[in-house]
């Protein structure tokens, strides 16, 4: 008897002796070999794709480096990285993460040792400029910009041509005048003319980065909610969207697609990124173009904005040296790998010498002929550079429910200077 | 084990008072060693962390950059509205659903236990059925079902029962309501096995009796049944008001926490708190030890109410 109970015993020890040096070794791969570079990247059109083709152009001259792309979706990769990064090891974590640049300065000053500074990689003057701010901190650069937000306003010119516009009506508007156009088409052909879903402020943001302002001040820590004229005509330009009844309002992603794919609405103000979206309904093809998009009517307000972008970062660790040169040698100084990324998969880089080049030059028949990468390249050096700042998603979840109380009727000052006061008290 | 317990007892025939000890102590061994491995698990895995926890609530900084700020994470939480909307919330849920699942479960396992009932089996699985879902499943699955243009809203508006299409997810009422269904769809079935458990415990003489007093069945609800499963009732409401107070994956998966932040509870926020936004590990963990008080207060009330037999 007394055996079987030794034997049930040592056998529960060494299960779990087992379990835990199993959990150790499936956490040791990453980072031990110096020759093996590990990325994590959300998005396989686009972010993926775009290593693929890095990773092609890289090995060919360096076969002895191996690296592994690993895909992810974004929340679970700020998840975790929060989680790894929290606990001080580098074990499991990658070489080189993509994040989005509203998320980086929140990255950066939160864990201040983790990141490999990759100032020697690559020259960050050849980038553009709105870029640097959400990618360094104190003049460090440690992010490699990547994909570039710049936005543009998708309109589909044969609503417009029906309520009597057309594409050069649509040069250097403001936001009101958006709406008025917006009314004609409604009432010309029924059809709204934005699509928006009311739990993400992205148009919010959009906005106000015309203007140059964010929801923080410039040290990317103090809420600047209450007394900020952009914002607050945002806001209004916003209700002024609904009370014209001219929004469609979605609930996701799927939602927000299915809306321009179905030509249910006139015009899609957002990042160039949703280009392989739009040009999924092939049918559409010739129907739409893409105009500047409108600006705040506050003072120095341009026709360029931003909206979503990430760039890369390596973490510190064995192979951050070999990390860095991979990005530095591709993402970093290629302007042949950025033709092939705007031909293969439409991604609009940040790097400028690339917008020379012939790729970016093309006509694209789906937008009638427009030149849309070399306009999108145009108005990415327009954007004005904003520090994003450590709180952009904590304090959009206050605006979101301020929001909704302003469209009910509470006045905008109350609106934003209890959003002010909530803010002040969050981010203590 | 024949030969060594052949040995041992031989030998305790010749030496009486000096192995007995030593096979003594061996079993004491023995035992213990098992008590050990548990409380040693325990104590890494459990007590460990939530000292660490402890200790976490009273920093605060983002990310690593942690330092000791007292109790000022614990006045924090009383001025921070997102936080008391998301207590709000959850007393919603607690008040609202718990007795509502803890009466159907109690009255589904009633019905369930009739003996003259047939094919009892399959109605008894198929209300616990749910309990072995993934948690993350059955969000996604009601998250479709009540969309606007889901399988709910088609129905009701098919039969002609609403006017126009129910807002389940984008309505901070309905959205509240919604989850309020998902969670008692998820969980009755598996509070009311614990109630057809205790019920056949219960010694049919009484009923038999009651019955032959002239009790009619409401009455013999109320007084033999509910009594009767006291301790069990005591026991599903605690560990729903603890499960409700923990509430997360539900709202996670549904509503993201929205409308705004109309269903957003507890856990969400500990999550955002984290994750979401620029993490603050030291705050979070004060909300979470907010919760552990709350379960603490819940369950002592709850088992004052039951009185202390029972407990």
């Amino acid at each position: 008897m007394k055996k079987v109970l030794m034997l049930c015993l040592s056998a529960v020890l060494f299960l779990s002796a087992c379990s835990s040096s199993d959990s150790d070794s499936s956490t040791s791969d990453a980072g031990a070999d110096s020759n093996k570079v590990t990325i994590w990247a959300w998005d396989p059109n686009f972010n993926i794709a775009a290593l693929n083709m890095a990773k092609e152009i890289y090995e060919k001259e360096n076969p002895d480096v191996e690296i592994e792309i690993i895909e992810n979706a974004q929340a679970d990769i700020v998840q975790k990285l929060n989680t790894g990064l929290s606990s001080g090891t580098s074990k499991g974590l990658p070489s080189i993460v993509l994040i989005e640049d509203y998320r980086a300065q929140s990255f950066l000053q939160a864990y201040p040792d983790a990141f490999y500074e990759m100032s020697g990689a690559f020259n960050k003057d050849d980038f553009a400029e709105y870029k640097i701010a959400p990618t360094s901190v104190d003049g460090k650069q440690y992010g490699l910009p990547f994909d570039s937000g710049v936005t543009g306003l998708y309109v589909r010119t044969d609503y417009l041509k029906e309520a009597g516009y057309t594409l050069d009506d649509l040069q250097g508007l403001d936001w009101q005048q958006y709406i008025e156009i917006g009314k004609k088409v409604k009432e010309a052909t029924g059809k709204d003319m934005i699509t928006l879903d009311p739990n993400d402020l992205g148009l919010i943001r959009l906005m106000i980065q015309t203007a140059g302002s964010w929801y923080l001040e410039e040290d990317g820590v103090t809420p600047s909610l209450a007394g900020n004229e952009a914002l607050k005509e945002a806001f209004e330009i916003y209700k002024g969207m609904m009370d014209a009844n001219i929004v469609k309002p979605n609930s996701d992603w799927s939602q927000f697609v299915a809306n321009f794919n179905n030509g249910d609405i006139a015009s899609v103000p957002t990042g160039n990124w949703i280009t392989p979206s739009v040009k999924a309904e092939a049918s559409q093809s010739g129907k739409w173009a893409v105009a500047p998009i409108p600006k705040l009517s506050v003072e120095g307000a341009v026709n360029a904005s931003n909206l979503g972008g990430s760039s890369w970062y390596v973490l510190n660790g064995d192979s951050a040296e070999q990390a860095a040169d991979f990005l530095g040698k591709t993402f970093g100084s290629n302007k042949e790998f950025y033709q092939q990324l705007v031909t293969e998969i439409g991604a609009i880089g940040t790097y400028k010498p690339a917008a020379g080049g012939e790729a970016y030059g093309k006509e694209d028949e789906f937008f009638g002929g427009q030149k849309i990468i070399s306009d999108f390249a145009g108005w990415t050096e327009e954007i004005t550079g904003l520090n994003y700042g450590m709180h952009t998603y904590a304090i959009e979840d206050i605006l979101i429910v301020e929001m909704q109380n302003y469209l009910n009727g509470k006045s905008i000052d109350d609106v934003l200077s209890d959003a002010q006061a909530q803010a002040e008290a969050q981010l203590k | 084990m024949n030969s060594k317990t052949k040995g041992t007892m031989a030998g305790s025939s010749l030496f009486p008072g000096k192995l007995s000890i030593n096979s003594r102590t061996k079993s004491t061994f023995i035992g213990w060693s098992f008590v050990i491995t548990a409380v040693i698990m325990i104590c890494t895995f459990y007590f460990y962390p939530m000292i660490q926890a402890l200790i976490l609530s009273f920093q605060s900084g983002t990310g690593t950059n942690l330092t000791f700020v007292g109790f000022n994470n614990y006045t924090r939480l009383l001025s921070d509205s997102t936080f008391i909307t998301a207590v709000k919330n959850t007393f919603i849920y607690l008040i609202v659903q718990v007795p509502i699942m803890i009466i159907l479960a109690l009255f589904l396992s009633v019905l369930l236990n009739d003996r003259t009932l047939k094919w009892k089996g399959i109605y008894r699985t198929a209300i616990f059925l749910p309990a072995v879902t993934s948690l993350v499943a059955y969000s996604v699955i009601f998250k479709y079902l009540f969309s606007n243009d889901g399988l709910v809203n088609t129905m009701l508006l098919k039969f002609s029962i609403v006017p126009e299409a129910v807002n389940w997810l984008t309505d901070p009422f309905w959205a509240k309501i919604t989850i309020i269904i998902a969670i008692t769809w998820r969980w009755t079935g598996y509070n009311m096995i614990f109630y057809l458990s205790a019920l056949q415990n219960v010694d049919q003489a009484i009923y038999e009796a009651a019955k032959i007093d002239g009790a009619s069945a409401v009455q013999q609800f109320f007084k033999i049944t509910i009594p009767m499963l006291k301790p069990i009732i005591l026991f599903t409401s605690i560990t729903s008001t603890i499960g409700t107070l923990q509430l997360f994956d539900e709202i996670m998966n549904i509503t993201k926490g929205g409308p705004g932040n109309a269903t957003t509870s507890i856990s969400q926020y500990i999550y955002n708190l984290s994750f979401k936004y620029t993490p603050d590990f030291g705050y979070a963990a004060t909300v979470s030890y907010f919760i552990v008080i709350l379960i603490v207060v819940f369950s002592i009330i709850q088992f004052k109410a039951a009185g202390d037999r029972n407990g």
